[in-house]
């Protein structure tokens, strides 16, 4: 069926290209502490892009037994479309990875229930007024690309992810704390993310007081990607291309403390972005992004690259309906050799930053930030004192990843995001 | 459609069954600084099933139609692996409606190439001004038909037309990058869109205003905020709080949320009103085939009402309100808003900056988001105000608040209500952005902690 879509594509255009994602998923979900629905979707979706008379058309389609309309809107967008700065690649082999766990696919509804109710049950022991709710899903995809240059290409995908929420309504004292784990593989987490929870809610028992002003700060794993959505923005290519990223004209200089390592790589074992391609087609691989401080590369995909007159480094993401962007895969920081603990007997009086709220508003771009402090704990003389919340920290990212005192020596993801703990000179408090 | 769906209903057995089926059309045009980075049509097609047996929910979403049976079967027996407590949905009389739109200049009418050289013309306006150095434009004209059919012979079929614009003007000076936003459209034909170069010159000014600025000052201060703001606000700071999915199982929010709370000044009332048309959060149905209606959420501040979907409604025992939505048919439909505003007071705008003495005026939407009990929300542009007159501007401001102390500062309010949709909308729960309206009057608010250096 792609075949024939593909080469009545190829009719009236230089060159064609078929994305189609197929997908199953199984989700059990809890909700006030009780299983609450079993869910499951099929989906299916293809994308058709074009390059006529050198510029690209694009069209997508859920209905793929309909395939004249979908050639004939391709056609009629690259009327309009930009001019092509690359061709489609011809098959020039892919990555090995890993990225498909087979004991996921036997994995049945009923384990993933009972997982999911015993970490509810684990949690409820200790703190029997929490209300819990939480997620355990399976997927599996199915990605094939094909074009008129020769490339064909199918892959299977499964990823598999655990999220639990405990909440507790307590007049002037509401309490939230969100935990889990996402990964390829299969693995029972129900154990250790009850554990976070409860770490976490021990924590808040007490409460903590900060006046406002500059103090130390460590971001816990989960809650470094806020001070990281800058950089991402700022290595894109596409940022770079239009000329707005503040890290234009860096490559080769120190753009953050220089013990920080930082690498874009699909290629890394069972993580939730890891692909033997990208988007178009292109062999996955690691591309380092800082190195000892220092800014190496940025990411492309084809056309932006095409645009930059350099090569694609394999960022083409995508799904089916969209044309394919640069955007990072697995972003990995490398871990450092200072223990958690560590980093809070260092400090005299600080905080420890572990959810906000009002991240991604403002001027994420120029790395500025400032969100309020939904979990964060107050430390003083080296000891975590309780929570801290009514107040909002804010600084510049760029700023802060300048001023690094100790990276975590315990790594972990966080959506498609790996990091330690990172531990700040200073971010300002407001409240 | 309608004989389809209703003759796979009947061989399956449930305490409830839906489907859900939708056709989607959509053409957009999304420009990045001069280049267009994508023009034209798609097309989507899919359903979702919800099954409820006893104790429990099964959602199931799928493209293919032609296998609608098994998904049917599945959904079934994936409900019944479920027991627990019965869950119970308010009653709610059979209905037959077929909506279909009425909208002047519908875009199917207007060629992508007129479509084409609106945009084209709106952004070589985002890029015109001195210092810009980028822009970003989306337009985006979206054909939904809706089919909705439930086991207690309910059939709704309804469709809808949204067209939306979005503009974005970058200024850059040196390391200072600013950028403004200019958000139109709801649901409606392509006039929404139409002549609206003058916005986009505007947009451009504003962007390039924003590179004087200088930045905020953390702290507490007396805010004004205008009608856009100020419907954020009857969103993120209280509308989320009045959606009974967050508390109709919890005793304890129960208490704290209690129906006749004085939760604001007596001039205060924030009100849900779905059928208001044009708006983006307009429905006649939502999605469980309940007619919509109008919901005092606070009447003269005080907690009057909240928003349900059948199944919150029934276990809380109070009054059905049609309020259960979803993004698109693979999603189930949860407890959401429409249009949500803050009734118009009796102040004017010049009085409260002259009653404020000191404090801030802040203006235009970047971003909000709250936990339940605390709320941010992000303008684009901020002016001190100093012995009751505005002053210099600053930037990159972000509000904080506690929703329960915040809404009792409300100092004064504004005879001057107006109603904002765009191109974004709302999240929860994994589903965004789902279309709303916001709006409100000009506020006054004491203690609002600005996050700044």
């Amino acid at each position: 069926m792609m075949k024939e879509i593909l080469e009545m594509a190829a009719a009236s255009a230089e060159e064609a290209e078929l994305y189609r994602v197929r997908s199953e998923s199984s989700e059990v979900i809890f909700e006030a502490n009780r299983l609450k629905s079993i869910d499951s979707s099929f989906e299916e979706g293809i994308g058709l892009r074009i390059i006529k008379q050198g510029k690209i058309g694009f069209s997508s389609f859920t209905d793929l037994s309909q395939p004249r309309p979908l050639v004939k809107a391709a056609s009629d967008s690259a009327q309009f479309g930009q001019k092509a700065h690359f061709h489609l690649p011809s098959a020039d082999g892919t990555s090995s990875v890993e990225c498909y766990d087979d004991s996921l696919i036997s994995l049945s509804l009923e384990q993933m229930v009972r997982e999911g109710r015993k970490a509810i049950d684990l949690i409820l022991k200790e703190a029997p007024f929490l209300h819990c709710e939480g997620e355990v899903a399976k997927i599996e995809a199915e990605i094939s690309i094909l074009n008129t240059n020769g490339l064909s290409h199918s892959y299977k995908k499964t990823s598999y992810t655990f999220s639990l929420g405990a909440f507790l309504a307590e007049e002037g004292n509401f309490l939230g704390i969100g935990e889990g784990e996402a990964s390829v593989k299969y693995h029972d987490w129900s154990s250790s993310v009850a554990q976070r929870i409860l770490e976490a809610f021990r924590l808040t028992r007490k409460k903590g007081s900060i006046s406002p002003g500059r103090y130390p700060v460590v971001f816990t794993s989960k809650a470094v990607p806020l001070l990281l959505q800058s950089l991402k923005q700022g290595i894109n290519g596409k940022v770079l291309q239009k000329k707005i990223s503040p890290l234009l004209g860096k490559i080769g200089k120190p753009v953050v403390s220089s013990f920080i390592d930082v690498f874009d790589d699909a290629l890394f074992p069972f993580a939730l972005a890891t692909s033997p391609v990208d988007g178009e087609g292109i062999p996955s691989r690691r591309t380092p992004i800082i190195e000892e401080g220092v800014l190496k590369n940025f990411i492309y995909d084809l056309q932006t690259a095409g645009l930059m007159g350099t090569e694609s480094t394999s960022n083409g993401a995508r799904g089916y309906g969209s044309l394919p962007s640069p955007a990072t895969s697995n972003f990995i920081v490398k871990e450092g050799k200072v223990p958690l603990q560590e980093m809070v007997k260092d400090i005299k009086e600080g905080i420890i930053v572990d959810q906000v709220i009002g991240s991604g508003q403002g001027n994420v771009l120029m790395g500025e930030f400032s969100v309020n402090l939904d979990l964060g704990y107050k430390v003083e003389n080296g000891k975590i004192k309780g929570r801290v919340k009514d107040v909002m920290v804010s600084g510049n990212s760029y700023t802060m990843l300048n001023n690094v005192l100790a990276l975590g020596s315990e790594s972990r993801f966080v959506g498609t995001t790996r990091t330690p703990p990172i531990y700040f000179k200073e971010i300002n408090v407001a409240g | 459609m309608k004989s389809f769906l209703n003759s796979c209903l009947e061989r399956v057995k449930a305490d409830y069954l839906e489907i859900r089926y939708e056709e989607v059309k959509v053409v957009g045009i999304h420009y990045v600084g001069k280049e267009l980075e994508a023009i034209g049509e798609s097309y989507g097609k899919g359903g979702g099933i919800r099954a409820k047996s006893r104790g429990g929910w099964s959602f199931v979403s799928f493209n293919d139609l032609s296998k609608l049976k098994d998904y049917l079967e599945l959904a079934t027996k994936e409900a019944h692996l479920i027991k627990g407590e019965e869950i119970k949905l308010a009653s709610l009389p059979a209905r037959n409606e077929v909506i279909s739109v009425e909208v002047e200049l519908d875009p199917a009418d207007i060629s992508l190439e007129e479509k084409y050289l609106l945009c084209n013309r709106y952004n070589k306006i985002l890029l015109s001004g001195k210092e810009i150095q980028t822009s970003a434009l989306r337009y985006a004209d979206i054909h939904t038909t809706k089919y909705f059919i439930n086991s207690e012979g309910t059939y709704i079929e309804q469709e809808r037309i949204d067209t939306v614009l979005g503009m974005r003007a970058i200024a850059r000076r040196g390391d200072n990058i600013q950028s403004a936003h200019m958000g139109i459209g709801g649901v409606g034909g392509y006039g929404l869109v139409k002549e609206k170069a003058e916005q986009a010159e505007e947009t451009v000014k504003r962007a390039q205003g924003l590179l004087d600025a200088e930045p905020a000052k953390g702290g507490k201060y007396t805010i004004i905020v205008d009608p856009e703001l100020s419907g954020v606000f009857a969103h993120e700071a209280f509308g989320h709080l009045s959606e009974a999915d967050f508390l109709y199982e919890d005793k304890r929010l129960q208490k704290i949320m209690v129906l006749g709370r004085v939760f604001g000044p007596p001039g205060l009332n924030i009100i849900d009103e779905p059928r208001i048309k044009g708006e983006g959060g307009y429905y006649l149905y939502d999605d469980e085939g309940v007619p919509s209606q109008k919901t005092y959420l606070i009447k003269e501040g005080r907690l009057s009402g909240r928003l349900h979907s059948r199944e919150t409604s029934a276990k809380m025992g109070e009054e059905i309100t049609g309020n259960a939505r979803a993004i698109s048919y693979d999603y189930p439909p949860i407890v959401r808003m429409s249009n949500t505003y803050i009734a118009a007071g009796d102040k004017s705008f010049e009085e409260m900056i002259e009653g404020v003495g000191e404090g801030i005026y802040v203006k235009g939407f970047h971003g909000g988001q709250t936990n339940l009990e605390m709320f941010t929300f992000a303008p684009e542009e901020g002016y001190l105000i100093k012995k009751g007159r505005l002053h210099h501007q600053i930037r990159d401001l972000n509000l904080s608040g506690n929703i329960f102390n915040t809404l009792a500062s409300i100092e004064a309010i504004g005879n001057d209500l107006v109603l904002f949709t765009g191109p974004g909308g709302c999240g929860k729960g994994g589903q965004s952005p789902l279309p709303v309206s916001t709006g409100g009057p000009h506020l006054e608010i004491r203690d609002v902690v600005v996050g700044g250096k």
